[in-house]
């Protein structure tokens, strides 16, 4: 696993971890409960739910599966055997397509949606009313929120850090941590270079890069979420920008020794999408839809700390679980908010052209 | 003698048929999409002269295989040295030291140098305690840890074709040599070092090519830094899905591998080299 990991398949693998440390019995729900007293008309046709295994699956059957099923009378399937861009394109030219909704992102919709590879979003069947304002796109939609978030080694840094703080190693000197992608690095990079949260859209690109490549020598990157959490937990690094899933990990596991914050985050959207062509067809919509429900989504968040979408989940969810939430009112007032449209454009290039920056 | 012939074409038939479908199609269809995608063309190809980012690619895959290829020639050629010259008793030992490594997976033995090699690993720690050093050496998170990674893979697959190759020199030249005169560095200068050439170059050439598409170690040992060919080409197939870059690259290391299993040809008898013989 050192390939470039996507927040979905980091979660699936985070799941499979705790599972051996927990016992959690009686979670052992099967979509097997399905099918029972469905309508007496045709059956909606199954649909097939991609994401990346593990105890993903176990999460989202309790979170979607069986409120899906119980309403429509329908039957839903999730295949954890993990949905790259790489794999779907394959199925889509093949015209072999067997998943009607993956678990996605921005990464997903940026270089499948305007390659033709993806349904758009009918938004007559998927309610734009149930997603945080912002986070409902033409080639995907909400499926929950996380964020990368700047965490720190308080055994090093005695106080809680600024962004700016990441930059200046003669304040804090040793190693720092980055995700070894463009997407939220050169958000964070800008903010801390003094541009507001709210005016970091259009990228200014070249600003961004300059401020890291500055101190390039006293930074790693990481690739799987994983990799991430080794590197705080060890000592490697003093600060590091990752997921607010590790970062909350990496609290409990090092006794607050290593801790986070969401201040100057950047809040990215979990999304939906349909690959071209999907064997279900528009009953995919109608699973989305359905998945907007905001209790399952409580349950997710309660399981893998991913943060609603729907912003009716609000009240729903425990206090306890306000701090790790990130859609919750006070995480997202001091975080930036990803822009789809402008990552839809420019995602590829600027990707690469971190890459390069990084490697030479 | 012709019916003995087509007897033998029979019978490896399914397993060439087989290698066809499973191997030489797929191969065929990567190259076709180097040419075709996005539009019919060299297109692809014209990046390897323009585009910075392959360049830069290319040139540090070469880099850390020729520094790979060097160390573990020069260490591979002592251990089959006396290998070669030790007791059959030592010689199963020392063998199973070169095999054991063999069979492990690489991402453990990447994840094995992670833990002796990081700031706070068991070597920092060590060279701190003994009042060697006052700061961590970067051991690793760079080009260094990579090769040192790599070097530790390579071994093997220079230790064994040198130390069949040795194994081939007739000891008897040696000695003659020393019977006429010769030092014992000037028997193994002008006698024994030519005649384990031939075997040097093969270990040299295998080493390289399997270092070419080297993808783990780097990834784990380089810090995210140290990007080589073949994760290059995993993130134009899997991530930014410019396929027809992806499988240029992919095309071109397998042309530059093919070219270089021809010059090995030339040099040395494949088959003794991978033991058909």
């Amino acid at each position: 696993m050192s390939r470039l990991q996507t927040f979905a398949e980091d979660q699936a693998e985070i799941l499979a971890a705790s599972r051996r440390t927990l016992l959690k019995g009686g979670l052992a729900l099967g979509a097997a409960a399905a099918g029972f007293g469905g309508p007496a008309q045709a059956a909606p046709k199954e649909v097939v739910l991609a994401n990346f295994g593990g105890d993903a699956v176990k999460a989202m059957t309790e979170a979607f599966v069986v409120p899906y099923e119980k309403a429509t009378g329908g039957k839903m399937v999730i295949d954890g055997s993990g949905p790259s861009n790489g794999k779907m394109k394959t199925m889509v030219l093949a015209k072999n397509v067997t998943w009607d909704v993956v678990d996605s992102g921005l990464g997903g919709t940026g270089e499948l949606g305007p390659a033709g590879l993806l349904e758009e979003i009918d938004y007559s069947v998927v309610d734009k009313a149930k997603v945080t304002p912002g986070f409902a796109y033409k080639y995907g939609v909400c499926n929950y929120m996380f964020s990368t978030v700047q965490a720190w080694d308080t055994s090093k840094v005695k106080e809680k850090p600024t962004l700016a703080d990441f930059f200046d190693t003669g304040k804090y000197p040793g190693k720092r941590l980055m995700r070894k992608d463009s997407q939220a690095m050169l958000e964070l990079a800008l903010m801390a270079d003094g541009v507001p949260a709210d005016k970091l859209y259009p990228l200014d690109v070249p600003r961004a890069m300059k401020k890291v490549a500055a101190i390039k020598k006293d930074l790693l990157f990481w690739s799987t979420g994983a990799e991430s959490q080794t590197m705080l937990r060890e000592g490697e690094v003093v600060m590091g920008w990752l997921w607010h899933t590790r970062a909350v990990l990496l609290q409990k596991d090092t006794n607050k020794k290593v801790t986070f914050s969401f201040d100057g985050g950047l809040l990215q959207p979990g999304l939906w999408v349909v690959p071209k062509g999907n064997p279900a067809g528009k009953q995919a919509m109608t699973a989305i839809a359905s998945m907007q429900a905001p209790e399952g989504q409580v349950k997710l968040l309660a399981a893998m700390g991913n943060g609603p979408a729907n912003p009716a989940a609000a009240s729903l969810v425990p206090s306890e679980l306000n701090a790790i939430n990130p859609g919750a009112a006070e995480n997202v007032k001091v975080q930036a908010k990803i822009d789809a449209d402008w990552y839809e454009k420019n995602y590829a290039k600027v990707r690469q052209g971190f890459l390069d920056m990084i490697a030479s | 003698m012709i019916s003995d012939r087509r007897t033998s074409w029979l019978m490896i038939a399914p397993a060439l048929a087989l290698v066809t479908v499973l191997f030489f199609a797929p191969l065929l269809r990567v190259l076709v999409i180097s040419v075709t995608e996005p539009s019919f063309g060299l297109g692809n190809y014209a990046l390897l002269l323009t585009s910075a980012s392959i360049q830069r690619t290319l040139l540090t895959t070469l880099r850390i295989c020729v520094f790979t290829t060097a160390i573990t020639l020069v260490l591979a050629y002592l251990v089959a040295y006396v290998l070669t010259h030790a007791r059959p008793a030592a010689q199963r030992l020392m063998l199973l030291g070169v095999l054991l490594p063999l069979w492990m997976s690489v991402l453990v033995r990447a994840f094995a140098w992670v833990t002796l090699l990081r700031r706070e690993g068991l070597i920092n720690k060590a060279l701190e305690a003994l009042g060697l050093i006052d700061h961590p050496l970067s051991l690793m998170w760079n080009e260094t840890g990579v090769t040192i990674g790599m070097v530790h893979y390579m071994l093997p697959l220079g230790i064994l074709p040198l130390w069949s190759a040795m194994r081939a020199i007739d000891g008897r030249v040696v000695a003659a040599a020393r019977g006429l005169g010769a030092g014992p560095a000037q028997a193994f200068l002008r006698i024994f070092l030519p005649l384990s050439l031939p075997g040097v170059i093969g270990a040299g050439l295998l080493v390289f090519i399997f270092s070419l598409g080297f993808f783990i170690t780097p990834a784990i040992l380089g810090g995210g830094k140290i990007i080589m060919v073949a994760e290059y080409i995993d993130g134009q197939i899997q991530e930014t899905l410019r396929w027809g870059v992806g499988t240029m690259v992919a095309s071109t290391l397998i042309a530059t591998i093919f070219l270089l299993m021809v010059v090995l040809g030339r040099i040395v008898d494949l088959r003794t080299l991978f033991g058909a013989k």
